[in-house]
């Protein structure tokens, strides 16, 4: 669980960091980076960057979101068919932690591949 | 095998953001890259503004600058430019206005352009085609040419420009305005060409009309004397702009030299029927002696295509020379409406017919030479490149001929096909015409006035002035076609040059009152002047019933003040019902009618011509006279009825048919075997209209809801647009069609000790859906409520309780 809960935070820090002036999908790059370096399980790094990347996604857009009102997030909803404000704010968030997700996961597979034994000694 | 799962991962992750990263096509249109759309770090949530308003730095530089200017916005989000030179004013109006319209100012340069294509794709196409096959850029072109000669002039309107350009500079994407993240493309540079553009845009909605095709197909079909019978241009109830008190008796002109029409070859075409835009505008001004404070007043609602983001942009510029509020439209420096410390104006469209067609004689089949009086003239081929996104750019050749370009060249079954379109718009305008605003914002009195608005070129407009020194005028302004009798109803033969036009009507010619007993002057987009006017002019559209309304409103208004102006503004009254419906239901056979029917009669003779949002009898008259209208022209449709092939009579002529010839053979339905009258009409059309809400209940109504209103997004994004239930009519004065009404509802009182103002408009400052400022405007202007209007003449004038925001811009 600690190990989770570290890949989420270095997810979510790096993402962050690099979400300025970066394009977006660097979240998975985030998560890739937070997968090699402390996911200890497939399931671990899977969780622990989409918790990072979830959270990552949903806070910048949540404060935009209670800063305008919830108005724009109506309107991109009407957009798409008659989602909800929070529809919208739950899609947003569901695509940031995906990313973060898929990306721990693939740094997680990559260090197993290439230096599976630098990983045993971690563990 | 743990190669395999990092690959699979890897694959997943890839494929995902490659998921989010195309365009997803949803019907004809595309939705934007989800992960570029979606992100919170650029993409929509960043136009998410705060609910307080958009952030504005308290100091940027700008380049370009001779001074400081500083910026107060009130909390309508009105910019108040306080600046030492008019030069560094309009640099801080460009930058501003692209602060908050700049997708609003790209879309309306691209529509006259022709470039929506790059943007939308092949359904833009045909839009594209058409705006450059009918000059729109050939028009900006010129207008620029003209605009060169005045140094000055351009000065001005470069500075604006690049304070346009000083705003998309500094843009990141992140901030790009929302519409531009939404269909993926990036803001481009402004210039002055691009300025030209919106101004033959507006030309376009104001002055591109015509029904000269109809006319000639219509006249060689019935024949001369049953067109005139049917078509008269004249209607003796109207109330012109100005009317003859003998100011023209000694201009001799003689009319009755006849243009060669053009004889079509074929003999008719079937025309798909256009929706008839019924734009339209009021303006009035009145005497201090019909206002209770004694200073005169001065009111405009132009009627316009309701959008969003809002056709206009309040706005206050005060420098040394000019002290001046009012709207302005995006693209073009300075204020289109607006009033100063000395006078007001306001516009409606004149609606004169500027646009003709000649029939070219072609020498060769290639259709390369043309012939004028026996002499022979190459064309010119203009090539139109027209970029398609998606496709390859598309290449497009138009003949131009000495008359104009040959709009219809391309489509050989097209009747239009040999003739070329004449539009006043082409022609080069004069070098201070870009000023004439500008010269307005600085007027002090009727001479200023005079002189400012005889540079202005097109869409001719109906001026209304009033100044604190106690004048009040109109005049009706622009390059207007020094005609003959009929020239421009018809298509004109195009090898003869005696039928060109002969020159414009001079300025001192132009109808102008000044000051007049009545106390004051008004304009409704009618005729400009009763037939005796020495110069002939037509339209495809003179407004024939808010003009008598207002006239009456006006002749017996007594001890005005803001409030009396904003309820004739929002006056309901309907002249076109109150002459019709007397008529019709003396015509109507009750005795075909059951109960329900006779119930409805009952409550339609109680209706007071008013279309009230509430009320529940408007929507009965409205199809009934609808219903009345097209079983009479029946003749004129096409066997399907959906398409017109013939010209429909003006609605004031058939009310007349209906009251002084009922017997007439229009009445007769061509379907039917019998002979009806208009009593046999009038009661068919009631019975039809009992049908059509017996088959629709939801439909019987209140007015409001009968007919919404539709404020849309200029990209037709139902989402960002707004629907609002309310009166009026196009008839009314309070004119409000489907998607067609009062874009700025404007009351200026010209003193005694200051000026003051009110107004609305159905929108917002801010062109950002994420705004609140969007729409913050829609709800009052719906209800019939105004602002009062901050005109400080010092910037610590402006009350600190309504103000938002105070921005310092300085030289780099």
């Amino acid at each position: 669980m600690k190990n989770l809960t570290i890949v989420g935070l270095i997810t979510f820090g790096i993402g962050l960091l690099a979400a300025v002036g970066m394009p977006w999908w660097s979240t998975a790059v985030a998560g890739a980076l937070a997968g090699w370096f402390r996911a200890k399980s497939n399931n671990q790094s899977f969780w622990g960057g989409f918790a990072g990347g979830l959270l990552l996604w949903f806070l910048f857009a949540f404060v935009r979101d209670l800063e305008n009102d919830g108005l724009l997030a109506q309107r991109i909803g009407a957009l798409f068919g008659g989602v909800s404000r929070w529809g919208i704010l739950g899609l947003t968030a569901l695509m940031g932690g995906l990313l973060g997700g898929f990306g721990a996961l693939t740094g997680y597979r990559g260090r197993v591949w290439v230096s599976p034994e630098s990983l045993a000694k971690a563990r | 095998m743990r190669g395999l799962f990092f690959f699979v991962s890897l694959a997943a992750v890839s494929g995902y953001i490659g998921l989010l990263s195309i365009s997803i096509p949803l019907g004809q249109q595309h939705l934007p890259a989800l992960g570029d759309f979606f992100n919170p770090f650029s993409g929509f949530w960043q136009n998410a503004e705060p609910a307080t308003g958009p952030p504005i730095p308290r100091e940027v530089k700008l380049t370009g600058l001779r001074g400081k200017v500083e910026v107060v916005y009130d909390d309508m989000l009105v910019p108040h430019i306080f600046a030492e030179h008019l030069e560094d004013a309009l640099r801080a109006q460009g930058y501003i206005t692209a602060q908050h319209r700049l997708w609003q100012m790209d879309l309306t340069a691209r529509r006259a352009a022709g470039r929506l294509s790059e943007v939308f794709g092949t359904r833009a196409l045909e839009l594209d085609r058409l705006a450059r096959r009918r000059g729109l850029p050939f028009a900006a072109e010129n207008a620029l040419r003209g605009w060169r000669r005045s140094p000055e002039g351009m000065r001005l309107l470069e500075a604006y420009c690049e304070g346009v350009n000083a705003w998309i500079k500094q843009l990141k994407p992140a901030n790009y305005p929302l519409e531009f993240k939404l269909l993926g493309y990036k803001p481009e540079p402004w210039s002055p060409l691009k300025t030209a553009l919106i101004v033959e845009n507006m030309a376009e909605t104001l002055c591109g009309g015509e029904n000269d095709l109809l006319a000639t197909v219509t006249l060689e079909t019935l024949g001369r004397k049953t067109f005139d019978h049917l078509y008269p241009e004249w209607n003796s109830r109207q109330k012109p702009i100005v009317s003859d008190t003998g100011q023209w008796r000694n201009i001799q002109r003689d009319l009755n030299h006849q243009p060669a029409l053009s004889h079509s070859s074929s003999s008719f075409f079937p025309i798909v029927e256009k929706e008839p835009i019924l734009l339209g505008s009021n303006n009035w001004a009145v005497a201090g002696t019909k206002t209770q404070s004694g200073a005169p007043m001065l009111c405009n609602d132009p009627h316009l295509t309701l959008s969003l983001p809002s056709i206009w942009f309040q706005l206050h510029i005060c420098t040394p020379e000019v002290n001046c509020y009012g709207v302005s439209l995006q693209g073009i420096p300075g204020i289109i409406i607006g009033f100063n410390e000395h006078i007001a104006w306001a516009v409606t469209n004149a609606g004169h017919d500027v646009a003709d067609w000649y029939r070219i004689r072609w020498v060769d089949s290639a259709r390369t030479r043309y012939q004028i009086d026996e002499k022979e003239f190459p064309i010119t081929w203009r090539v139109e490149r027209i970029a398609v996104r998606g496709q390859e750019t598309i290449i497009d050749s138009v003949r131009y001929t000495r008359w104009g370009p040959v709009t219809y060249d391309n489509q050989p079954d097209h009747p239009l096909r040999d003739c070329a379109f004449r539009w006043v718009t082409h022609d080069e305008p004069s070098p201070n015409e870009m000023r004439t605003f500008l010269f307005l914002c600085a007027a002090k009195t009727y001479e200023d006035y005079r002189k400012a608005i005889a540079y202005y070129h097109a869409p001719a407009q109906n001026f209304a002035f009033a100044s604190r020194q106690g004048d009040i005028a109109i005049t009706v302004q622009g390059k207007l076609p020094a005609r003959n009798r009929e020239q421009g109803r018809f298509i004109l033969e195009g090898s003869s040059s005696a039928n060109a036009w002969a020159g414009f009507i001079p300025d001192e010619h132009l109808p102008a009152l000044r000051s007049p007993q009545q106390a004051f002057v008004f304009s409704a987009n009618q005729h400009s002047t009763p037939p005796s006017y020495p110069y002939y002019y037509t339209s495809r559209d003179f407004d024939d019933y808010r003009g008598r309304r207002l006239y009456d409103r006006l002749r017996t208004l007594q001890r005005a003040n803001a409030d009396s102006m904003a309820r004739i503004q929002l006056d309901n009254f309907s002249q076109r019902a109150a002459d019709a419906l007397p008529i019709m239901l003396r015509l109507l056979d009750q005795h075909r009618l059951d109960a329900q029917g006779k119930q409805w009669v009952t409550e339609l003779k109680h209706w007071d011509y008013r279309y009230e949002s509430a009320s529940t009898i408007a929507p009965l008259y409205e199809v009934w006279f609808d219903t009345c209208y097209a079983l009479t022209w029946d003749e004129m449709m096409d066997s399907s009825g959906q398409k017109q092939r013939l010209l429909l009579p003006e609605r004031w002529r058939f009310i007349e048919l209906l009251e002084k010839a009922p017997t007439d053979p229009f009445f007769d339905r061509i379907s039917t075997p019998q002979r009806e009258t208009a009593s046999d009409i009038v009661t068919e059309a009631f019975l039809c209209m009992q049908r059509f809400f017996k088959t629709r209940p939801s439909q019987r109504t209140n007015w409001g809801k009968f007919r919404p209103v539709i404020i849309r997004h200029l990209a037709q994004i139902e989402a960002f647009s707004r629907h609002v239930e309310v009166g009026g009519h196009s008839t009314a004065l309070n004119a409000l069609s489907r998607t067609h009404g009062p874009s700025w509802r404007v009351i200026v009182e010209l003193g005694p000790d200051q000026v003051r103002a009110r107004g609305v408009y159905p929108g917002g400052q801010s062109g950002n859906p994420g705004s609140h400022f969007y729409d913050n405007f829609l709800d009052a202007w719906a209800q019939g409520h105004y602002y009062d209007l901050l005109f400080p003449k010092v910037l610590e004038d402006l009350p600190a309780n309504r103000l938002f925001a105070h921005q310092i811009l300085l030289p780099q």
